[in-house]
């Protein structure tokens, strides 16, 4: 496949590439629940002193994938609903918080590529690998096809790879060989914004010799940096087995955890957006508070705090700690006023998919987004934009009239399982129409039908044993 | 403008749930949002809307087709005016009347084809008639079939096409010789010559049936008879060329219908199937493009995005079909114009072609990852 689709957004307050150091934070809330993980297996006790790197929780559901703590201090259960709170909270040496038994049990069943992903997992380096088909966390113990290494971010504002990369090469080029001495003869493919730069020559000059790292080099339009689209480019059939995705932070922390077996507590997260005041990088660590954050960098009293960049990111705003697998925080000033004869000015200032604003005879530049949705909502009018800026080649427009109509199974043949989710759909529709929420809500609805299917399928096959163990009973009987 | 938003903010309640005045909620709502763009915030992600919206994007409609009205003006005389002026009204209280019992708002829609109506009928038509024309194009074409976004036919050229098959009589007797000079007709309000009088005005390509073809550059300018909006070439393709440019039309359409038109035409004239008065090969298939509606249908009526295919190959066949029917009727058939039934069989065929080519891609999409 080749790239289609996609379009970039310019939103005033993109963050530089400096990272600033947050002040010491005092307590420490830290979510039981982020965008893929549910940490519902709580291992700390109320008033238990833990240490950096401590164990707090695990989410059984995704090979217990530990929820770590980034700093000493004294636990705090039930303080806040869904949260971990930490108080007292000091820095000390972190430790690695591994039980020896069990890494002597993996390394006598499955040898030392077994304890390297024993060791990611319990380190938090595991956490930064998503599957590029689903997006979910991939299971550690198992066997990619191929994996995939981003160095790119390009929906507005996520962590920037430049930013985090800067004085660490050296840790991103180690980072790629245990990367490598955990597959057998899989090939990592490294996307670069551009393979003929002074940086991608480092990374060659560092990685002399090693030929299973292939460079990709990829156009900056948003979303080609998602992984789902990246594995279709690089013709990577699902059929052949699960690809691994992940990112500079990923590559960073896997260095950590296996070259000097240290905890990965601390991120390099983005702040930027319209109502920032110096939009830049910060470091922190999770269950950092929201509002010491929120009151240095935003400016405007209403603006809403979005975990993530400004198509899919979540709302914040309630939020009392960082979660743990946060990329950045957007600030976007919500709509206060109605404009006076709003559709009829000639619309210098706005920056738009469509040649229809007097902006068009301008260089495209930031504009200054607010929350607003900017028009009525109407029926879809087959005007084909998100047909023309979907990246995964679907249409959107088929599929939302499929969806108006129920017809669910129509809307699964026309594939709405590749949708990657980027919201570029819902942006640009002139009738604001939310179609990136119609295709989540199908694609959920279809994945319960064929869960639904596949159970019933069990319970059949279940019936028939059991029927078939009661003939051979009674006929044994009867004998 | 606050205390206009005051004022608003104040009469609200009387059109809404309970108030005495709700049934009329969707016209308030409209002059409502006219007034002030909608402070409604977006819930999730993604979190920011492009500024595109449908009124924005029908506007473009509007005034692409402004150089069009312009020229009737000037040509045909201030009748164009009242001629716009009932079309609206009608064509709103219809629309007005639906939303009021769907409980839905007032689409942006009908407001282009309040427009495009009288541009494509003849200058002289009664008052009555377009009134008659648009209410049943706008029922019949778009209402009927559940509004904007859900029509088949354009509802203009479903106005048009009854008016013509109802009274074809008083069509043909509606047309206008074009003004000339300084001012043209503008400070006229012509009417048609009286049926009595039997000296019935003729369209330039009514003239080229009986072998008689006027110069190109009156095409080219617009100053020959011929429905109100259509007779200006070159106006014609400056609005059309906005319209593309804005992308609130499809350049696959347009160059589909004027290329085929432009092929079929000339391998008729090659193949000596049709002769015309005009000698060569080129200058009577450019005669041909300009005269009559052929432009205006290309660039403002296949373009509907609602009306026409979906898809890009949807969009070129459909095209291609529009302006080989046209050259079909043209030559070989009883009417002179064959634009508007060309156009209304693409439509018509549009679902099909969108059927087909929907199911190739899922074909394709099938094999994806």
């Amino acid at each position: 496949m080749r790239f289609r689709g996609g379009y970039n957004i310019l939103l005033k307050g993109k963050p530089d590439r400096n990272i600033s150091v947050m002040p010491e934070p005092e307590v420490l809330y830290l979510p039981l629940a982020s965008k893929r993980f549910t940490f519902s297996e709580i291992c700390v006790q109320q008033g238990q002193k833990v240490n950096g790197g401590d164990i707090l929780a695990k989410d059984p559901d995704n090979y217990g994938v530990p929820l770590l703590a980034p700093l000493a201090g004294e636990i705090k259960l039930g303080a806040e609903e869904g949260y971990v709170v930490l108080d007292n909270v000091r820095k000390d040496e972190e430790r690695a918080d591994l039980a020896e038994k069990e890494i002597e049990h993996i390394e006598a069943k499955m040898g030392d590529g077994g304890v390297k992903r024993y060791k990611l997992l319990s380190l938090g380096a595991w956490q930064f690998f998503y599957d590029a088909y689903t997006g979910t966390l991939p299971d550690p113990q198992g066997d990619p096809q191929a994996v995939i290494v981003s160095t790119v971010s390009l929906e507005p504002f996520l962590a920037r790879g430049d930013a985090q990369l800067q004085k660490r090469l050296l840790d991103f080029t180690r980072g790629l060989e245990h990367l490598q001495s955990l597959l057998e003869y899989q090939p990592i493919y490294l996307v670069l914004p551009d393979i003929t730069s002074a940086f991608a020559d480092l990374v060659r000059n560092h990685i002399r010799g090693y030929a299973w790292v292939k460079m990709v080099e990829i156009p900056l339009t948003y979303p080609y940096d998602d992984f789902g689209i990246l594995a279709r480019r690089l013709n990577l059939k699902r059929d052949k087995g699960p690809v691994w995705g992940v990112r500079t932070e990923g590559i960073l922390a896997t260095d950590r955890a296996l070259t000097i077996t240290k905890p990965c507590t601390v991120r390099i997260i983005s702040i930027g957006g319209a109502g920032v005041d110096g939009p830049t990088h910060i470091m922190v660590v999770p269950g950092y508070p929201t509002k010491t954050i929120a009151d240095k960098y935003v400016l405007e009293p209403s603006a809403r705090l979005i975990d993530g960049g400004v198509l899919t990111g979540e709302i914040a705003g309630q939020s009392l700690g960082v979660e743990t697998e946060c990329r950045g925080l957007t600030v976007l000033p919500e709509l206060e006023e109605r404009e006076f004869l709003g559709f009829v000015r000639a619309g210098w200032g706005r920056s738009s998919y469509t040649p229809c604003f007097l902006s068009a005879l301008r260089k495209r530049f930031r504009e200054d987004y607010t929350s607003g949705v900017r028009g009525e909502g109407r029926p879809c009018v087959s005007c084909g934009y998100c047909e023309d800026v979907c990246p995964a080649g679907l249409m959107p427009h088929l599929i939302h009239k499929y969806l108006y109509r129920d017809l669910i199974e129509e809307a699964d043949e026309a594939r709405v399982d590749l949708c990657i989710e980027c919201g570029l759909c819902s942006y640009v529709c002139p009738s604001k129409i939310d179609v990136r929420g119609e295709l989540i809500k199908a694609k959920e609805l279809i994945a319960k039908e064929q869960e639904e299917i596949r159970q019933e399928q069990l319970r059949q096959e279940e019936a028939r044993r059991r029927e078939a163990e009661a003939r051979k009973e009674s006929e044994e009987n009867s004998e | 403008m606050k205390w206009l938003l005051k004022i608003v903010d104040a009469v609200r309640p009387t059109f809404e749930e309970g108030g005495k005045l709700h049934v009329f909620n969707p016209v308030f709502g409209a002059l409502e949002h006219f007034l002030f763009a909608p402070g409604t915030r977006t819930l999730g992600a993604p979190h920011i809307r492009d500024p595109i919206d449908l009124k924005r994007f029908m506007s473009m409609a509007i005034i692409s087709v402004v150089p069009c009205v312009f020229a009737a003006l000037y040509f045909f005389g201030l009748r164009i005016i009242p001629m716009i002026i009932v079309s609206y009204a009608c064509g709103l209280a219809v629309e007005a009347a639906f939303a009021i019992v769907r409980k839905e708002g007032i689409n942006e829609g009908f407001f282009v084809t309040g427009i495009l109506f009288p541009m494509i009928l003849p200058p002289g038509i009664p008052l009555w008639m377009v009134g008659v024309g648009v209410a049943f194009g706008v029922l019949i074409g778009k209402e009927l079939f559940g509004g904007t976004g859900r029509n088949i036919f354009n509802p203009a050229l479903v106005g048009r096409c009854f008016l013509a098959l109802a009274y074809p009589a008083k069509m043909s007797a509606s047309w206008i010789e074009a003004g000339g000079g300084l001012t043209g007709r503008l400070l006229e309000y012509a009417t048609a010559p009286a049926a009595t009088d039997a000296v019935t005005v003729a369209t330039p390509l009514s003239e080229a049936k009986g072998g008689q073809m006027c110069s190109i550059w009156h095409l080219l300018f617009g100053n020959v008879s011929g429905s109100a909006g259509e007779t200006s070439a070159i106006l014609i393709i400056l609005g059309g060329v906005f319209l593309l440019f804005t992308r609130v039309a499809n350049w696959r359409t347009v160059a589909g219908i004027l290329l085929s038109f432009v092929i079929l035409t000339g391998a008729l004239i090659q193949g000596g199937a049709v002769s015309y008065s005009i000698d060569g090969l080129v200058s009577p298939i450019i005669w041909h493009v300009f005269a009559g509606g052929l432009l205006f249908g290309a660039f403002f009526m296949a373009t509907d995005p609602v009306t026409s295919p979906t898809s890009n190959i949807g969009k070129w066949i459909y095209g291609i079909i529009i302006g080989s029917t046209t050259v079909l009727i043209r030559n070989f058939t009883g009417y002179v114009e064959g634009v508007t039934f060309a156009i209304l069989l693409g439509n018509i065929v549009a679902p099909i072609l969108d059927e087909a080519v929907i199911a190739i891609r899922i074909r394709r999409l099938r094999s994806e990852g």
